[in-house]
């Protein structure tokens, strides 16, 4: 099978790539080991978050933010996107300390997304919060979206443009031969003039093929869900200085996180629950909203995501390679991502260049220059 | 601090006599059971009946009282009331008990989870008044509380005891529409001879079809196109038989198709399983004792393919016998001296086993919904169309149907719709079951409240010296 560009991984960084460059009119075959959005893209928490972003990844996160707002419409699909805001709660005094320390830096940068909110705003907002938090800070664009939705958005809206999904074929060898990339897959060989490496928690052994070492390590975060409860929080809610992550979806059940970490079993495209973690997540919810106390879980699980050591995910070209991409290792934030990523990797593909500064986020950023 | 040697989840017929074969080797067993009392579904309160005359349930009911009486016997530690929500690969077990959650370690786990009816999804099934057979024999068997006046669909042993049951102490039954088709009794013939073998079996099931027959009930056969009447409560069935559409009016239907293996243990723990085409249902795989694809857990009883519950004894101590060879209790000689005479009792049984998969085998008209509109999923009211888009949109497997649908979300999590959503996706994509796959069921096994896991503590109980 032949094609201008060669995605490995079809997840939402994947999909969302395909579905950029497709509708430039580039073909694409997105090769997917499992099927689309079938680990950390299809069941994340949803979140679709721009507070709290490290500074590096804030043009980036805007800019997509401002895409989620539209992006049923540009994909003539529904991503269960809502605009629901979100609030990072502070418990205690140094939380809002911190959360000024923040404000200035934002500030310099121009940034003015973020907005203090004192205690009795976060009561108005979330009349059922613990009456001892003391306030907190708010970003009014952010919100939720159904994760395995939104990526199957993407993948339909790339299909409609000619893109070829291929499910079940897992890339296992990529050698650069002249001018294009032979790619082998499990039954199927590709050949392509370039190739972008969307392939999430496997994406360093891609890395590999492609010829760029990268100290990537995976991990297996852990989400659980309640049965449905009457309505009592409408904004996504995270705490400044403690494990706490927690959503309400329209449906009323509530989805817990909070960034605890199961066990990640890649070799076996599986993972395991840690139970005590998963026991104090509990803990700190209902510590934050006694209302959920009588809530029933009704489905625990982890997801297996890729994590970078400076929680920043690598964008661009390979270092090693030409006509070679990388989009991966987004450390548990990168569904928000998705769509200026995609954006962006069909702008590096097509043209070779982009509007943002991808500086932080190079692959080589690791190397040791002495031993 | 101990471990116990084996811990088996599930007191029916294969967790109570495997229990008892493993006490009287000396082991440390726990057992833990849903009920507040051991006996498993076949022999729920057997010990304990709350009806005047429990000779009416039968004697296969009533043998179930010697069994418990014997297993409560055994030097076995017995949890009751003991609600399993998660199994551990490595031998850790949590569940509930008492409004809290405990956690025990155990080196071999026996797996007994039973079997569950398979869903009937024809128009109605989900109207209030619509219940399975089987929830006519538990309202019996705990509670004494009967249905005056209902009308039966459906195939299967089962469906036919409980009608005799009913019968035996004077409760009105409006009457048994028999789903059977004609061309199960043409494809079963050529079995029968071998199943004659199993003579006492055979006149069981023919007594109680005759009883049913004597009694006068009326009882329609060959019956299709069932449909539940009624748009917010059931009023009844229409069915057509003999060329004939007939509508028959009730305020219960009770429906009743077969029975197949509760999976959610086994698939919860990722056991491997297959596709059984001749009781067209997923089953783990296991060796002839129960052992799986994880060497340390084995599985027992109709919950590893549906036996019956004198197979599933048979199959308790089997799978005993071969636990007890790996804790070093039993040479590998012994454990297959013990276990010949039970492993040709099982064997004799095949034959019989095969003639009545074969004349009860499920049609895809009652095991698959047949219109548009009919619910498969309850918990999250999807239709048979709302899968059906999910698949048009490219969700071909269970579970990216799942997340796309949020079919099998609910709080049943998939466990009702698990073979009806296989079974789709398998016509669709016009493959077989074992193609297409099954739902990741994910932990806790049941509901949990928040309070409970959040007070969750690791406490380890120790096994009695």
């Amino acid at each position: 099978m032949k094609a201008d560009v060669l995605i490995v991984g079809g997840g939402i960084q994947g999909c969302a790539t395909a579905y950029y460059l497709s509708k430039q009119g580039v073909s694409v075959i997105v090769l997917e080991k499992d099927y689309s959005g079938r680990h950390a893209s299809g069941v994340n928490a949803g979140g679709v978050r721009l507070l709290g972003r490290d500074m590096a990844e804030v043009p980036l996160s805007k800019a997509s933010m401002e895409m989620w707002q539209t992006l049923d419409d540009e994909l003539g699909e529904d991503t269960g996107f809502r605009n629901q805001s979100l609030i990072n709660i502070a418990v205690d005094e140094a939380d809002i300390t911190a959360l000024h320390e923040r404000q200035v830096k934002m500030h310099a940068l121009g940034y003015t997304h973020e907005r203090i909110i004192d205690q009795s705003e976060l009561m108005q907002r979330l009349p059922h919060v613990n009456p001892d938090c003391v306030g907190g800070v708010l970003s009014e664009l952010d919100g939720y979206a159904i994760p395995y939705k939104a990526t199957a958005a993407f993948r339909r809206a790339a299909e409609r443009n000619g893109a070829q999904i291929v499910e079940g074929e897992e890339a296992l060898g990529l050698r650069r031969v002249g001018n294009v990339w032979l790619a082998q897959g499990t039954g199927h060989r590709f050949e392509a003039e370039t190739v972008v490496n969307c392939g999430g928690a496997w994406a360093d052994r891609i890395a590999l093929m492609i010829g760029d070492n990268v100290p990537l390590s995976h991990a297996a975060p852990m989400l659980m869900i309640t049965a449905r409860v009457p309505k009592f929080a409408a904004p996504v809610v995270g705490a400044v200085s403690r494990q706490l992550s927690f959503k309400q979806f329209e449906n009323g059940t509530a989805l817990i996180g909070g960034g605890a970490k199961g066990f990640a079993d890649r070799a076996n495209n599986r993972t395991r629950l840690d139970y005590a973690k998963l026991a104090s997540a509990a803990r700190t919810t209902a510590e934050f909203f006694p209302i959920m106390r009588r809530a029933s879980i009704n489905r625990m699980w982890a997801g297996l995501e890729a994590y970078m050591p400076d929680n920043l995910p690598v964008i661009g070209p390979a270092a090693n390679a030409a006509r070679a991409f990388h989009a991966f290792g987004f450390s548990a934030h990168g569904f928000q991502m998705g769509p200026v990523v995609g954006q962006v990797m069909a702008e590096l593909v097509t043209g070779g260049t982009t509007r943002f500064d991808l500086s932080a986020f190079r692959i080589d950023r690791f190397d040791r220059k002495v031993l | 601090m101990s471990a116990f040697d084996c811990a088996i989840v599930g007191a029916g017929p294969a967790g109570m006599s495997a229990a008892i074969a493993m006490a009287e080797a000396g082991v440390r067993v726990v057992v833990l059971d849903r009920a507040s009392r051991a006996g498993g579904q076949i022999y729920r309160s057997a010990a304990a009946s709350p009806l005047p005359d429990v000779a009416a349930l039968g004697a296969d009911y009533t043998v179930g009282a010697d069994l418990i009486a014997a297993y409560e016997r055994a030097d076995v530690t017995h949890f009751a009331n003991a609600d399993v929500w998660h199994l551990g690969e490595d031998g850790r077990i949590l569940f509930s008990q008492d409004g809290e959650s405990r956690e025990l370690h155990c080196r071999e786990m026996l797996l007994c989870p039973g079997a569950m009816e398979r869903p009937m999804p024809i128009h109605g099934w989900t109207l209030p008044g619509v219940m399975t057979a089987g929830a006519a024999q538990v309202m019996l068997k705990s509670d004494a509380v009967v249905a005056e006046g209902a009308v039966f669909a459906g195939s299967g042993p089962l469906l036919y005891l409980i009608v005799a049951q009913y019968l035996r102490l004077g409760v009105s039954v409006k009457a048994l529409i028999d789903t059977t088709p004609r061309q199960n009794y043409v494809d079963a013939v050529p079995l029968m001879p071998r199943a004659l073998r199993q003579v006492a079996m055979l006149r069981k099931g023919l007594s109680l079809l005759r009883e049913i027959r004597a009694s006068g009930l009326p009882v329609y056969r060959f019956a299709e196109d069932l449909a539940v009447l009624g748009s917010d409560k059931a009023q009844g069935l229409c069915f057509a038989t003999k060329g004939k559409q007939r509508k028959i009016h009730a305020d219960t239907v009770f429906l009743h198709h077969g029975v197949q293996p509760n999976l959610n243990m086994t698939r919860a723990m990722g056991l491997a399983h297959h596709w059984n085409p001749d009781q067209m249902c997923w089953q783990v795989t296991v060796d002839v004792f129960g052992q799986s694809s994880v060497p340390h857990v084995s599985v027992a009883g109709d919950g590893a393919g549906i036996i019956g519950a004198d197979g599933a004894r048979t199959a308790g101590r089997l799978a005993a016998f071969n636990i007890l060879h790996r804790l070093g209790k039993l040479s590998l000689t012994d454990r297959d001296r013990q276990a010949r005479e039970d492993l040709s009792g099982i064997k004799e049984q095949i034959p019989f086993r095969r003639f009545i998969d074969r004349l009860y085998r499920p049609t895809d008209a009652l095991r698959l919904p047949q219109e548009p509109t009919t619910l498969v999923c309850r918990c999250e009211e999807q239709t048979m169309d709302d899968l059906r888009a999910g698949f048009e949109q490219g969700a071909r497997d269970p579970n990216a149907l799942k997340s796309l649908t949020r079919c099998g979300m609910g709080p049943c999590q998939g466990r009702q719709c698990g073979h009806v959503v296989s079974g789709l996706l398998a016509q669709w994509r016009g493959t077989d079951p074992e193609e297409v796959g099954y739902y990741r069921l994910r932990s806790p096994l049941r509901l949990l409240s928040l309070d409970e896991l959040s007070q969750y503590k690791p406490v380890i109980l120790e096994a009695a010296e």
